[in-house]
């Protein structure tokens, strides 16, 4: 998996086969600790499904993005291997130059991400087009040489054991046309190819049947995959293009450039004596942003994931998104990461699940889980609120408290299914209005309904202003998509509203009678105006001759209804987009400690080692070492002195007075008195002690010998006290 | 009209056979042909054919010892990614396939000489045997010896053999410091415009009379010539063009006699051609299609014409700051990002010593950590020291969006530089609102 | 012989040519050896008599045969050698070793080589030795075990010697030279070298058991002797079987060689060099020219075959550039005038170029800078510029530093030369400063 991407550092490289692995040891991970080992179990194997439910989602979602690219890229291959078989017919394409047709493929900055792609695109080629796909990688492909073995390798060596000393091996006496003692060259592999070609043609049950049009039969293009063309050297690249272009008329190669930043960096890379040999065209895959929308969409903004990050947590995945890397994979990986913080440290996450088994889970809390509940803040806001009576049976009867869970949960899986529908008709109203005061993507206006009363804020105020002025057919449009949003709604809440909403748009759509179209009319042109018009003072401006004129003139119908349906709108948000906290028990699905997260996601190692160096206390917690004013005390460890000592330095350290520094403060800290004789004086020890330490400062990068002066190191680092 | 080569050597037909094949290349095939001398004479040890692509150096070589039935063997330099490939080669082509395994694993030069002299005292053949090496420059970057030996070779194996070295690079930056055999230097000239006309017509388009297609070529040439003489890509934009300038002939607007009108038809769109096919910006196939789609050219967007690039936020900044790092003297790094720099005089500031602009001198290197000031000093919110941003830079440099300078010891303080254009950076700069500008040295 | 030549004596033009071509290309291109060394003389005598000394009296002896390229060492060595050969002992008794620099490019494969010349790969079979010495040594001996109790003597051939001195520790040479130094087996160590310096080249050691005999070919022809040669050298030898036919030959070279314009050429040849190699490079384009339309060889023909040699292939390559290339070239010459000779990029070059098409203000030359941008590679791949940097993979194409490997004449050459050059790029080439 390659680690060049704009994310690097931050990859979790797991292949799925140690994911099994890491899981059982996972298990006892989780159980270990809590009093119950059964909660814990239950809790480990519902996350253990979520998380795996979370993949398969995704993937299924990666591929159904990349279909539309897949498929076209297929139909090039196609198109151009039957050139090839029934090409030099026609005068044209005879005195054409013959061009190694060429497929670039613009797949966004986050290299990591590519390989899946890659994997399906190879393998759809292998059942589809033709068994012989090699791709290749920038690092397995230093020099020609290996470039060439690795390509004569992949294609070979289904038939033939090409040794890895092929280069130039040959024992005597082995038959002329063999692979064995070829030295990779692409004229062995035009023989190989004719062999194997005519063998399937003629068809013995050699090689696989190729599943294509028959032309396909007789001569399966050859697809070479340069997964990271901008990593290769360019050297290289023109070479290998030189000599494939030599042999295009006996072999159907074709090229495809996975290309990580624009297409222009081939005209960067190749001299144009190179890229005059292909015969380039274009495949753009969609951006990753729209990509990591579609996730979001349907993996967080929905009911059916029991498990729900919190704004916090959300706002941190994302903005390492946009911020640090384009990893589409990056973020899933961070919310599965958010998923198993959250079962591992919160017990009662137990009753984190779908409907059956929370009832299940329920039943067999233990007496301390439910003191656990009756902790949890929302749940005693719930008590407060209750009459006293009730008040002492929820603190005092498990059996009671579990039943009323029930119908909280209930409740809280209600909440969900209400408050997504409306959201996104909130968006929808909203996603249109000139600068977007609620947010252009929806997850932005799902971060905001998190952190408190959306319709506290003041931009949802104004977006409701500007709906107050919205031209009729625009609003209509808007309501409509709402209502179809809200068509599978199952709740009677929003069954209820769907109704609602469908005879509004009724009233909408009959006409209105004569006298107050005009109106209506002019009422509405400077709504219509202000679609246009983006600046807010502009804005403001028209808002106030607005209110002028509505002054003036009588409401026209139109008006009116929009009035009510924006009014209708309004309280259903205030009744469903109330922030989670509201709900009791919201604590069990979701997880809001975002600090951990970005600490495990976005690390600083050099600001931790710089603490760890200028203050051991924070991490060694030993009270000697407590120290008020950044200053360190001399029995700290000794790389922490000397660090300290080194900042006081400047760009070239002498050795000796380091030294002399250092054994100073030791014998300070060994408590000798001041005016004894050797106080101060350097011994083996301190010596030892010194160099080893100054040796780990290195280790650190810290500092680094240097030759512009004897005995002297240079620091690395800048700045200092 | 070919001038016909003649030689004792040789039957009349055969000659006759060859001077068809070679359009406007008889005076060399003649000269050759003259140098090679009866199958059975030496020739001289080694010859070194120059000139530039497509004036048919191997063309001209190839058909005479095809047609004229000598042995030879002829191996592209390109392709022999070790010597044991090249011997290997050679030998397959004189010997025949059973002889190659004599050589043995990874030869030396001396090993294929010594499997050499004993193939030819076995083998009974008089005649000449021919080396024929294409791209020979390539000779220069392997061993040392191999260029010189191949030179005296006759005299190494001690048979009737001359190597014939093709390369597009005159002789002078072949020889050895230390010198070596002199070959015999023979020069193909590049075809004049008349020949190329000539020699383009000959591939006409059956369903077309000759002169139509050579009225095309000489309007082809008009535009082409002062930029390109390489007969290849001649020909190739000529097939690719043709069927666009009979193409009014097709829908009986214009009639054949009047070359102007299909004169001013053809012109633009061969303008265009330059700009787009001829740079490989739109390939071959895509230009015909849109030909055929009868679309107007501009609808074709070249390869370069996607240059945006998509960035994480910070990304951009690291790029922007790697800009400025690099297009800046760093001196003015302090007027440009301290807020109150008091004492620098304007006017002082300004005296531009090198007149040239650092836009014309290209990119400077600059060290990691300036690059972090500046970017520190741009990026509008403060950003902590992650080991995302540091591994962001190292991205860049894979997506050669910043090229590292030196061998890659991260201790050993790396320097950079940053290898986009000024377009590219402020199509940048522009996505996150910063106007770069007016942080650019040059543009003050 | 007198009966062959009766029947022969009247051959058809053609047989003769070709019959004149066969022998002339056997001297000019196969290096076929004369009766007797032209102009050394001396150097023939000083070797023989070396030679005879290890070969006949078994003395071991080293010599070093130095001379320019194509002065004739090898042919000198072999004429020797020829003569040594006919005394038949000698003949049965010496073995020789050839080894060339070019080949044997290390100790390893030498020895191998050696084993084989020696033809004792049977004796030595796969033994192993520990050291370079015992394995020499051990090959000596067995030359020995002959029918004879003291071994035969071996001449050892070291050709482009030099080369020798630059394998690891000299050892071969070391080795070789040691034994001819220690009575072991008498051998002669006889090295041809091009190299006037080849003694600093060796390490003390090896240096030191050198017997500094140095053999001179420092040909001091005089013009005369030049042409005698050249006659000589194109002249038809008494065996021809078409006696008439070969008179008449060798009176028209005669003939030939007291033409005016010859004699110039020939003069610029001895002048240029005196050595038979290139000599023979213009005999044989002359030569080639012979044929039966064409029966002997025309003054003309050597004044052709000189320009042939004589072209300057930078200026021929410069005559076939598109006008858009010869541009760059001149807007290179001018940054050269002005940045005396500093490196350049693609940018400035463009700026250049683009300031001279704002003088001339029509469009004919104002093609966008990709086209222009290809025109410059090209340059480049005919490695008329050359790019500075070592590895240009990862620095942006426009700003790679570059030379012009033109000097400025040459430029101004091939501007006069260029077909139907623009008078305005001319002027602009001529202008003082860009």
């Amino acid at each position: 998996m390659s680690t060049s991407s704009v994310s690097k550092g931050c990859f979790v490289f797991k292949p799925n086969a140690k994911k099994r692995k890491k899981t059982t040891s996972l298990e006892d991970y989780f159980t270990h600790g809590s009093e119950n080992t059964e909660n814990g179990k239950l809790r480990f194997k519902t996350c253990q499904t979520l998380w795996d439910k979370m993949t398969a989602d995704t993937e299924f979602l990666q591929d159904e993005l990349n279909r539309k690219i897949l498929d076209s890229l297929l139909e090039f291959i196609r198109k151009s291997a039957s050139t090839f078989q029934h090409g030099a017919n026609d005068w044209g394409s005879q005195m054409r130059a013959h061009e190694i047709p060429t497929a670039a493929l613009v797949l966004g900055v986050n290299v990591p991400d590519h390989d899946m792609t890659f994997h399906s695109l190879s393998e759809q080629l292998q059942q589809s087009v033709t068994q012989f796909v090699v791709s290749l990688q920038a690092k397995e492909c230093a020099a020609l040489k290996q470039l060439m073995q690795n390509v004569l390798q992949r294609l070979m060596g289904a038939s033939v054991s090409v040794k890895d000393d092929d280069l130039d091996e040959s024992e005597p006496g082995c038959s002329t046309v063999d692979h064995k003692r070829a030295h990779c060259s692409l004229s062995t592999l035009c023989d190989w190819y004719n062999t194997v070609t005519k063998k399937a043609s003629s068809g013995t049950p050699g090689k696989k049947r190729v599943s294509a049009g028959k032309d396909m039969h007789q001569h399966p293009p050859i697809v070479v995959i340069f997964k990271d063309l901008e990593a290769f050297n360019s050297r290289v690249l023109q070479d290998f293009i030189l000599i494939c272009s030599r042999y295009v008329e006996e072999l159907p190669l074709i090229f495809i450039f996975g290309i990580a930043t624009a297409p222009s960096t081939i005209q960067h890379m190749l001299p144009h004596s190179a890229s005059s040999l292909l015969c380039i065209e274009l495949f753009q895959s969609l951006s990753c942003t729209q990509h990591l929308a579609t996730v979001i969409d349907k993996v967080i903004l929905t009911s059916q994931f029991p498990f729900k990050p919190s704004g916090k947590v959300l706002q941190v995945l994302v903005s390492i998104f946009l911020y640090h890397d384009f990893s589409v994979r990056n973020f899933i990986k961070g919310l599965q990461l958010a998923l198993l913080e959250h079962f591992h440290s919160q017990p009662l996450s137990v009753l984190c699940c779908q409907k059956q088994e929370a009832q299940g889970n329920l039943s067999k809390l233990s007496h301390q889980d439910v003191e656990r509940i009756q902790q949890l803040p929302s749940f005693m806001r719930y008590v407060e609120n209750q009459p006293p009576e009730d008040q002492v049976k929820l603190l005092t009867n498990d059996d009671h408290v579990k039943e009323v869970c029930q119908k909280l949960l209930k409740d809280l899986r209600k909440y969900h299914k209400n408050y997504y529908p409306i959201l996104r008709c909130l968006h929808v109203l909203t996603s249109s209005l000139p600068k977007y005061p609620l947010g252009k993507q929806i997850r932005e206006l799902h971060i905001s309904c998190l952190e408190k009363n959306v319709w506290e804020n003041e931009e949802y105020a104004s977006a409701m202003t500007l709906l107050r002025m919205m031209a009729k057919e625009e609003l209509v449009s808007a309501l409509q998509t709402c209502s179809n949003i809200l068509k599978p709604g199952k709740t009677k809440k929003i069954k209820a509203a769907l109704l609602q909403l469908q005879d509004l748009l009724d009233k909408f759509k009959k006409p209105d009678s004569v006298s107050d179209s005009a109106a209506v009319d002019d009422i509405t042109s400077p709504g219509k105006t202000l679609q246009k018009k983006t600046d807010l003072f502009q804005l403001q401006k028209s808002l106030m001759e607005m209110k002028g004129s509505r002054r003036s003139k009588k409401m026209s119908q139109y008006e009116m209804l929009r009035e009510e349906a924006l009014d209708f709108i309004d309280q259903l948000v205030r009744s469903h987009l109330a922030p989670p906290e509201s709900q009791p028990l919201y604590e069990v699905c979701y997880y809001s400690s975002s600090a951990v997260l970005r600490r495990h996601l976005n690390a600083t190692p050099r600001t931790s080692i710089q603490t760890a160096l200028s203050n051991p206390y924070h991490y060694l917690k030993n009270e000697d070492l407590r120290n008020e004013d950044g200053t360190v005390s001399n029995a700290a460890p000794d790389i922490c002195i000397v660090y300290k000592l080194h900042l006081e330095c400047g760009r070239l350290i002498n050795l000796y007075d380091w030294l002399q520094a250092y054994a100073t403060v030791a014998s300070a800290a060994e408590g000798k008195d001041p005016d004894s004789a050797d106080y101060g004086k350097v011994n083996e020890l301190k010596h030892a002690r010194f160099i080893q330490a100054v040796s780990e400062l290195e280790f650190l990068g810290f500092i680094k010998s240097t030759k512009q002066k004897t005995d002297h190191v240079s620091r690395l680092t800048w700045g200092g006290c | 009209m070919p001038g016909q080569i003649q030689h004792p050597g040789y039957e009349e037909e055969k000659l006759l056979r060859v001077s068809k094949l070679l359009p406007c290349r008889d005076v060399q095939a003649g000269r050759l042909l003259a140098l090679m001398g009866e199958p059975e004479q030496y020739s001289y040890p080694s010859i070194f054919i120059y000139g530039h692509r497509a004036t048919g150096k191997s063309h001209v070589l190839h058909t005479l010892l095809n047609e004229l039935e000598l042995p030879y063997a002829t191996v592209s330099c390109v392709e022999c990614l070790s010597l044991g490939l090249l011997f290997q080669k050679i030998i397959l082509s004189l010997f025949g396939s059973d002889c190659v395994p004599l050589l043995p694993r990874s030869p030396s030069l001396s090993d294929f000489v010594r499997v050499y002299k004993q193939l030819c005292v076995q083998s009974t053949a008089k005649q000449t045997k021919y080396i024929v090496l294409d791209r020979a420059d390539l000779l220069r970057d392997m061993e040392a010896n191999i260029l010189p030996a191949f030179l005296r070779l006759q005299e190494l194996v001690e048979d009737n053999v001359t190597v014939v070295l093709l390369s597009e690079i005159v002789w002078e930056k072949f020889r050895p410091n230390t010198g070596c055999f002199e070959p015999l230097l023979l020069h193909f000239p590049d075809y004049s415009k008349d020949e190329l006309q000539q020699i383009m017509c000959e591939d006409s388009h059956p369903s077309y009379t000759s002169e139509l297609y050579s009225a095309f070529i000489n309007i082809l040439l008009g535009v082409f010539y002062s930029v390109c003489r390489d007969l290849r890509e001649l020909r190739h934009l000529a097939a690719l063009n043709f069927f666009k300038f009979i193409e009014p002939l097709e829908k009986d607007e214009v009639k054949e006699s009047d070359i102007h009108r299909l004169w001013r038809n053809i012109e633009p769109h061969l303008k265009k051609a330059m700009q787009t096919v001829y740079l490989r910006e739109v390939s071959s196939v895509q230009w015909e299609q849109q030909q055929m789609a009868e679309k107007e050219a501009g609808a074709l967007r070249g390869l370069s014409a996607h240059a945006h690039v998509e960035l994480p936020y910070y990304s951009k900044f690291l790029l922007i700051a790697a800009y400025l790092a690099s297009y800046n003297p760093a001196r003015t790094d302090k007027r440009f990002f301290v807020k109150h720099h008091g004492k620098i005089k304007k006017n002082n500031f300004l005296k531009k010593h090198e007149k040239t602009s650092n836009h014309l001198l290209g990119p400077k290197p600059f060290p990691l950590d300036r690059l972090l000031a500046v970017f520190y000093s741009v990026v509008d919110s403060r950003v902590a020291p992650t080991a995302s941003v540091f591994s962001q830079i190292s991205s860049l440099v894979t997506l050669q969006l910043l090229s590292q300078l030196g061998h890659d010891d991260q201790l050993d303080a790396p320097k950079y530089k940053c290898a986009v254009s000024l377009d590219f950076i402020q199509a940048i700069s522009r996505t996150v609102s910063f106007d770069i500008v007016k942080y650019l040295y040059d543009f003050l | 012989m007198s009966k062959r030549k009766a029947k022969k004596t009247h051959m058809t033009v053609g047989a003769c040519i070709s019959q004149v071509q066969t022998i002339l290309r056997e001297r000019f291109c196969h290096q076929m050896l004369p009766e007797k060394p032209v102009g050394m003389e001396s150097q023939y005598k000083h070797l023989l008599e070396l030679l005879k000394r290890t070969a006949v009296h078994g003395e071991s002896n080293s010599v070093l045969i130095v001379g320019p390229r194509g002065s004739g060492k090898t042919m000198l060595l072999k004429c020797v050698l020829r003569e040594l050969l006919e005394v038949t002992e000698v003949k049965k008794n010496v073995l020789q070793v050839h080894l060339h620099g070019l080949l044997q490019t290390d100790d390893r494969i030498a020895l191998k080589e050696i084993t084989r010349q020696l033809n004792l790969e049977n004796v030595v079979g796969d033994k192993v030795f520990g050291s370079f010495a015992e394995n020499l040594a051990f090959l000596l001996e067995a030359l020995k075990k002959g029918d004879r109790s003291n071994s035969r003597p071996v001449f050892f051939i070291l050709d482009e010697f030099d080369l020798f001195a630059h394998h690891k520790n000299q050892t071969l040479l070391y080795n070789l030279l040691d034994v001819s130094q220690s009575a072991q087996a008498p051998i002669a160590v006889i090295g041809l070298t091009c190299r006037l310096d080849v003694l600093e080249l060796l390490e003390k050691r090896v240096k030191s058991r050198f017997s500094h005999r140095q053999i001179q070919l420092l040909s001091s022809l005089s013009f005369g002797k030049y042409l005698d040669n050249v006659i000589s050298q194109l002249g038809l030898p008494q065996d021809f079987p078409d006696t008439k036919f070969s008179e008449e030959w060798n009176d028209s070279i005669k003939r030939l060689c007291e033409d005016k314009a010859v004699m110039a050429v020939l003069q610029k040849q001895y002048n240029s060099s005196k050595d038979f190699r290139s000599l023979h490079m213009l005999l044989i384009l002359t030569l080639s020219q012979v044929s039966v339309s064409n029966p002997s060889i025309k003054p003309a023909d050597l004044l052709e075959a000189s320009r042939v040699c004589g072209a300057d292939s930078k200026a021929n390559m410069l005559h076939g550039l598109s006008i858009l290339e010869l541009c760059l070239i001149i807007a290179m010459k001018h940054l050269n005038d002005i940045y005396d000779g500093e490196p350049f990029n693609f940018q400035m070059v463009y700026n250049e170029f683009k300031k001279f098409l704002q003088r001339k203000s029509h469009s004919i030359y104002n093609f966008d800078k990709p086209v222009i941008m290809k025109a410059f590679e090209h340059l480049q791949q005919l490695e008329l510029i050359r790019s500075m940097e070592g590895s240009t993979a990862n620095i942006q194409k426009d700003y790679q530093l570059m030379k012009l490997m033109l000097d400025h004449n040459q430029v101004m050459e091939c501007l006069q030369k260029y077909p139907q050059c623009p008078t305005d790029v001319k002027q602009w080439a001529m202008s003082a400063f860009g």
